[in-house]
C-alpha cells in the first residue's frame, strides 16, 4: 500500500497530517480497487482523451 | 403546470409572461427561507425580458415553448454581468463577461431567466449541504437533502418555483436531484450539449441538462440546447433531432433490459419495485422487457472516481493555497486529486475505452436500460450513512453508484419519478441507452409518464 502521508510531503502538497489521515481510508479503498484494474490495460491502448491537431492549425 | 401547457396558455391569452414571471418571484421570495434554491435572484432583469416576451408575442414572434417561461439555471453557468459562485467562496465575487452557451441558447428560445440556483460547492458532492451558501432542502421534506449537486435546480422545480432548471451532472448530478425531488432529469449524450461558459469540475465527465416537471418538458429544453458549438473543444457534430415525442408515443416492440446483476444489487426493495413496475407498465405498453448482463459496474465507477479525482484536481489547483476557503468534504477530494499519480489517471481513461467498447454488447440485447436511480429515497441532511437490508453504506456511494458510470460512458439518462415509498418520498427510474439516443430515451419516458398520470392523481 502507498504510505500516502510520506508521498503528500514529498511532494509538497502542503496538506495538514489530521486532513490526510481523514483522506487515508478513501485513498486506500481506491488503490485496492483500481491497481487490480489498471493491470489489466492492453499495451497498445489509448486513453479516451484524444488530442487532435484540427486542419485550421496547417498553416 | 408544466411547459407546454403555459406555452398554450401564453399564446390563448390566459396569462402573460409578465404574470407567468411575477408569481414565480413571489413563490421564490415565499419559499426561499425554507428551501434555499437559489444564490441570485433576477428580478429586475426577469421583469424586463417579461416583457420583452410579451410584446414579441403580440407582435407575432414566437420563440417557440420557452418564449416567455420562467426557468432558472445552476450558478455554474457563467451570466454575463451577474455573479456565478460555483457555490464557492473562492468564486464568491466572479461576474462573468459572457453568457454561457447554454444561457445564450435559452435566451434565444425566449426563456426568462429568474435566477441562479444553489449547488453543491463547486459541483463536487450530492448533498447540497454548501458551507458558504447554506444548506438547499428537499420540498417532499425539509429535513432532507434534495440531492446534488444540482441540488438547488431540482428543489425550485419540485417546488413549481420555476418550470425548468439547469443542472451540470459529473457523476449524476442531475439524475440524483431529480430522483431525490421527484422531477425529471436528463444529462443528455457527452457532447450533445454545449459546455461553453460553465465553471469545470471534470473535463471528460462534466455533462449539461435540464430538469423539468415532465419529460416532455425536457424535450422541450433539449430541442433549444442541443447543437455543434465550436467553442467546446468536446462538442459533437452529430445532427439533432426534434426531441419532442409525438402525444399518445409509442414503444411497441422497444427491447427494454433489465440488469441482473449490479443494478439492483443493495437497493432498497421499495425503489426496485417501483422500477420493475414501470417495467411492467413498458410491457403493458408493447415493449420487450428483456433480461441482461451488464459489464462490470463497479469498474467503471472506480475509474470514474480516478478521472473524477485527478482533473476536479487539476481544474481547482490555482486556488488551493486558499485551503481554508474550501467546504471539508470538497477539501478533502482535492486533496486525495492531488495525491494520484499522472499514470493512474492515464490508465483510467486508457480502461475507460476499454469499458466503452465492452459495454457496446448490451446494446445487441436492448435498446434502453431501466434501472432505479439512487439506491434509496432522500436521505436527511446531515446523515453520512444509509442502511440497505440492514447494510450501512455511505450516502454518498448509497447515491452515486447506480449513475457514476454513465458518465464515464457518456451515454444519455434520463431520471424520471416512478413513485414514492412508504414514507412519501419520490423514487427515480433512470433510463439509459447508446450515444445520441436522446429521441429514444424521451419517447419511452413519455410514454410511461403518460401511463402513469393516471395511477398518481396530482401527479409526483
Amino acid at each position: 500500500m502507498t504510505d500516502w502521508k510520506l508521498l503528500a510531503v514529498a511532494r509538497r502538497l502542503g496538506m495538514p497530517d489530521e486532513e490526510l489521515e481523514r483522506s487515508r481510508p478513501a485513498m486506500e479503498a481506491l488503490e485496492a480497487g483500481f491497481r487490480p484494474l489498471a493491470r489489466s490495460v492492453p499495451l497498445y491502448l489509448e486513453p479516451a482523451v484524444v488530442f487532435q491537431c484540427p486542419p485550421e492549425d496547417r498553416q | 403546470m408544466t411547459i407546454l401547457e403555459a406555452a398554450g396558455a401564453l399564446r390563448s391569452g390566459k396569462f402573460s409572461s409578465a404574470e407567468l414571471v411575477e408569481e414565480a418571484l413571489e413563490r421564490i421570495a415565499r419559499l426561499q427561507p425554507k428551501l434555499n434554491a437559489f444564490i441570485t435572484v433576477m428580478e429586475e432583469s426577469a421583469r424586463a425580458a417579461a416583457r420583452r416576451a410579451d410584446a414579441e408575442l403580440a407582435r407575432g414572434v414566437d420563440r417557440g415553448p420557452l418564449h416567455g417561461i420562467p426557468i432558472a439555471v445552476k450558478d455554474v453557468f457563467c451570466t454575463k454581468a451577474v455573479r456565478t459562485t460555483c457555490g464557492a467562496k473562492i468564486f464568491a465575487d466572479h461576474v462573468p463577461d459572457l453568457d454561457a452557451a447554454v444561457v445564450e441558447r435559452l435566451a434565444a428560445a425566449g426563456a426568462v431567466l429568474v435566477g441562479k440556483t444553489n449547488m453543491h460547492e463547486l459541483a463536487y458532492g450530492i448533498t447540497s449541504t454548501n458551507p458558504h451558501f447554506g444548506a438547499v432542502r428537499n420540498p417532499w421534506d425539509t429535513e432532507r437533502i434534495p440531492g446534488g449537486s444540482s441540488g438547488g435546480s431540482g428543489a425550485a422545480v419540485a417546488a413549481s418555483l420555476v418550470f425548468m432548471a439547469m443542472g451540470s451532472d459529473t457523476g449524476g448530478s442531475i439524475r440524483i436531484p431529480a430522483a431525490y425531488c421527484g422531477t425529471v432529469g436528463l444529462k443528455p449524450t457527452f457532447g450533445r450539449v454545449s459546455r461553453f461558459g460553465v465553471m469545470p469540475l471534470d473535463f471528460s465527465l462534466d455533462h449539461m441538462g435540464p430538469l423539468t416537471r415532465s419529460v416532455r418538458d425536457a424535450a422541450v429544453t433539449l430541442n433549444a440546447l442541443a447543437g455543434y458549438d465550436p467553442r467546446d473543444d468536446t462538442s459533437s457534430r452529430q445532427p439533432v433531432e426534434d426531441y419532442v415525442p409525438d402525444e399518445g408515443a409509442r414503444i411497441r416492440d422497444v427491447r427494454i433490459g433489465l440488469p441482473e446483476n449490479f443494478y439492483f444489487d443493495r437497493v432498497d426493495p421499495e425503489a426496485v419495485g417501483a422500477v420493475r413496475r414501470m417495467a411492467e407498465t413498458a410491457e403493458s405498453l408493447g415493449a420487450r422487457v428483456v433480461p441482461v448482463r451488464v459489464p462490470d459496474i463497479g469498474a467503471l465507477n472506480t475509474v470514474g472516481r480516478v478521472i473524477l479525482l485527478a482533473e476536479a484536481a487539476a481544474a481547482m489547483e490555482p486556488y488551493l493555497d486558499r485551503r481554508a476557503d474550501f467546504g471539508r468534504d470538497v477539501l478533502a477530494l482535492l486533496d486525495q486529486g492531488r495525491l494520484l499519480a499522472a499514470t493512474d489517471y492515464i490508465q483510467a481513461q486508457r480502461l475507460r475505452r476499454m469499458m466503452q467498447r465492452e459495454f457496446r454488447a448490451v446494446w445487441k440485447q436492448a435498446d434502453c436500460l431501466f434501472t432505479p436511480t439512487t439506491a434509496t429515497a432522500a436521505p436527511r441532511i446531515g446523515q453520512a450513512i444509509v442502511e440497505i437490508d440492514g447494510q450501512p453504506e455511505d450516502v454518498r456511494l448509497a447515491s452515486t453508484r447506480l449513475v457514476r458510470a454513465i458518465n464515464v460512458l457518456g451515454l444519455p439518462a434520463l431520471s424520471m419519478p416512478c413513485g414514492m415509498n412508504s414514507e412519501g418520498l419520490p423514487l427515480g427510474l433512470q433510463i439509459t441507452a447508446r450515444p445520441f439516443q436522446e429521441a429514444l430515451i424521451l419517447r419511452v419516458g413519455a410514454a410511461l409518464e403518460s401511463s402513469v398520470a393516471a395511477r398518481w392523481p396530482g401527479g409526483l
